[in-house]
């Protein structure tokens, strides 16, 4: 064979090889969460950036709404073409983890997450010991309540105790005005649990102890009783309380619209108020949790969100998948010491649960709406995490509803919601 | 000969008997099967476990299992019996009026009234959700000009359904007028004349011509109009997920939420299983009776 001939079949043979090569080295891996579309454009941006140093990875971000991401999850994460890494609720952890659709952090990853979050945030993330998801956001629910009009209702500060909860709800309640003085929340499962378990825990009670529900406790029957309470004496509309699939609805229209006096909600709705009131926004103000008769001090619920990888995911994306989650939490990914995720989650009003992401963004979380969840969050119980338990939720929740449409009393309510999370938790248990 | 002709029958229709087999008859024997079973939706088949009757045990008892399933079957059939008895005697007046060829604009409303059933439920979930809208929403504008106060529509378990229905009806009732003026062209129209001659005024042409000879259109219509309402998954899906207090929660959305959110296949199963049966029987109940009918 000739030289010429040689060397043309060896340029062949290089560059039949070489885009070969290349694709061996990319990879894709795809981002599935709930954020709204301003958001995933920030998901979109930190990951553009991260392909500045990284060429070989490409990351697409896909969004569902919050009602539909389980099923999605559940749907797609038993397949390795499913999303590759998946934001989930704490609560969703311990059945996704063993049903084996998410897997287990790296030693690297998880060495570095238990070294730099709260312990009580690691917990969430964790089951049997095992780190399975880089924590992300931690949310706390507290009183917000509208300046304007305690104001004209001739309240000077708000509620620190059930009783002066109560009587404020009263003062706030105007018919005629179609003015409510506490909103309540129903259609969706947290929205109606968590304002309800953190007067719950304000009031010195739990919603599970040691794997069992005690929602059969004097406290759990006193905050029942409050719901009563409440939606007898006209100060809490059921009907100005619904939620819909992207939780919101009627329930945020009428707090965002002057109608609802107070309502118990999570620090991550901040943006979701700024652009409903917009100027009237420095209207709403927080507060802790009022304390029941038989509580000590204010507490109230906490939950927290983390990043999981598929377990099916083929090895070199779920390896991609940790590298770029690794980055996108670590300290340098973000501004002045903050990492790319907890910028992302600040732009929502979400507080972020690492320890360094926590003191990058001091001032912000100082501000007049944050500063009251920052400030409840040491005394805030989390929601328990355990097997079952967002049927548990969802049971509890229908419960609940009944009480406030005033299908139930407050004692059928609580002798229901006892013996049905008993039977959800036993079987879930097996 | 004969056998000759029964062995070209066979092979021409096993191409078709072999789809059916598989993506039909298949899939419903495996959920009849799975319902016998103990299986969460994210292990494979070889992981269920035989335990007889008792997922039906746990949907019919008095557990919040139980109560959400017999709820969400309740509500299914309100919500089909409602959208049945409004759709069809609309679909019917609405034939009448576009049928007769002496009223202007016929063709006009026809398309305006099959348009709706083109639009996509997801069009049609967002916009009536604001139309619903008790605080902002234009229908309670509307009955406040007559003097009617707010409605809750879909934030009260009393009327949350019903709500539902009538967007389901509005969206439907289109296509159903279709398939009526199809049962009107039907019609000899010496019938008509015939009974004009006979004094009949028009109420009697209707009572005794015009429903007797659309029978059988009408009970395709009720048959179609009966599995399209039990299927019902988006606007529930999309607007109320179920509430407020499960009163919105239909068996499709109920059967995903248990099946595949909470991955009780077996459970998931037993509820699919119960809600063809309910199919089955409604269906077969409405032939005979048809039949019953066409031998009086």
């Amino acid at each position: 064979m000739s030289f010429a001939w040689t060397s043309k079949l060896a340029l062949a043979a290089g560059l039949a090889i070489l885009p070969a090569s290349g694709w061996a080295q990319s990879v894709t891996i795809s981002y599935l969460t709930h954020w709204s579309p301003e958001t995933v454009a920030l998901l979109e941006a930190a990951a553009k950036d991260y392909a500045k140093t990284n060429p070989d990875v490409s990351v697409t971000v896909r969004a569902v709404p919050f009602g539909d991401l389980l099923t999605t999850l559940r749907s797609q994460g038993g397949s390795a073409d499913g999303p590759t890494i998946g934001g989930i609720y704490d609560l969703w952890l311990p059945e996704l983890a063993r049903d084996k659709l998410v897997a287990p952090a790296p030693d690297a990853v998880a060495s570095e997450v238990k070294g730099a979050w709260p312990v009580g945030v690691v917990s969430a993330a964790s089951v049997g010991g095992k780190l399975y998801g880089i924590p992300n956001e931690i949310d706390v629910y507290a009183l917000n309540y509208n300046k304007a009009l305690f104001k004209q209702a001739g309240i000077a500060a708000p509620p620190k105790t059930w009783d002066e909860f109560k009587d404020a709800a009263k003062k706030l309640t105007n018919k005629d005005a179609g003015q409510q003085g506490f909103g309540m929340i129903n259609s969706w499962a947290a929205g109606v649990v968590h304002p309800f378990a953190s007067l719950l825990v304000s009031n010195g009670g739990e919603l599970v102890k040691d794997g069992k529900p005690v929602l059969d406790s004097k406290q759990a029957g006193e905050t029942f009783q409050l719901y009563e309470d409440l939606v007898k004496s006209g100060a809490s509309v059921p009907a100005m309380a619904t939620a819909d699939a992207n939780t919101t609805g009627p329930f945020l229209d009428n707090f965002v619209s002057g109608k609802t006096g107070m309502i118990i909600m999570a620090n991550w709705w901040e943006s979701a108020l700024k652009t409903g009131m917009g100027d009237k926004f420095t209207d709403i103000a927080t507060a802790p949790i009022p304390v029941g008769p038989s509580g000590d001090k204010p507490h109230s619920i906490s939950y927290s969100w983390m990043t999981v990888v598929n377990a099916n995911a083929g090895q070199a994306e779920q390896k991609a998948a940790w590298e770029f989650l690794a980055w996108l939490n670590n300290p340098k990914s973000g501004r002045s010491g903050a990492s790319a995720m907890s910028d992302i989650l600040m732009s929502m009003g979400i507080l972020p649960s690492r320890t360094s992401d926590i003191e990058a963004h001091k001032d912000k979380l100082g501000s007049e709406f944050l500063s009251g969840y920052v400030s409840v969050l040491a005394d805030a119980k989390p929601f328990p995490v355990v097997p079952g338990g967002q049927e548990f939720s969802e049971s509890l929740q229908q419960t609940i509803e009944a009480l406030q449409y005033g299908q139930v009393s407050a004692k059928d309510a609580q002798a229901t919601a006892q013996a049905d999370a008993t039977s959800i938790l036993e079987r879930a248990a097996k | 000969m004969i056998q000759r002709y029964r062995a070209s029958a066979g092979i021409m229709l096993t191409p078709a008997a072999t789809l059916i087999g598989i993506f039909i008859l298949l899939p419903m024997l495996l959920t009849v099967w799975l319902s016998f079973q103990d299986w969460s939706t994210q292990t494979p088949f070889s992981s269920a476990s035989f335990i007889g009757l008792d997922n039906f045990r746990e949907i019919f008892g008095p557990t919040s299992v139980g109560r959400d399933f017999k709820g969400a079957l309740t509500n299914t059939a309100i919500y089909t019996a409602l959208s049945v008895v409004l759709i069809l005697p609309l679909s019917v007046t609405f034939g009448l009026m576009v049928y007769q060829h002496d009223v202007a604009g016929g063709t006009a409303l026809r398309t305006v009234l099959f348009s709706t059933y083109m639009v996509p439920m997801i069009a049609v979930a967002l916009v009536w959700s604001k139309l619903y809208s008790p605080s902002e929403g234009p229908l309670n504008q509307m009955l406040g000009l007559v003097g009617v106060g707010p409605q809750p529509f879909l934030s009260s378990p009393r009327s949350a359904l019903i709500s539902i229905v009538f967007l389901n009806v509005w969206q439907q009732v289109g296509y159903f007028t279709v398939l009526a003026i199809a049962g009107l062209t039907q019609i000899p129209g010496s019938l008509y004349e015939a009974a004009k001659l006979d004094g009949a005024n028009r109420f009697e042409q209707f009572r005794f011509i015009t429903l007797p000879l659309m029978r059988r259109t009408l009970l395709f219509s009720a048959v179609i109009a009966i599995i399209n309402a039990v299927q019902v998954f988006e606007p529930v899906a999309l607007i109320t997920q179920g509430g407020p207090v499960g009163s919105t929660n239909v068996l499709t959305y109920h059967i995903r939420r248990v099946g595949i959110e909470r991955a009780q296949g077996g459970l998931g199963s037993a509820m699919a299983v119960m809600l063809m049966l309910s199919l089955i029987v409604v269906v077969c109940a409405l032939f005979a009776l048809a039949n019953r009918k066409d031998q009086e």
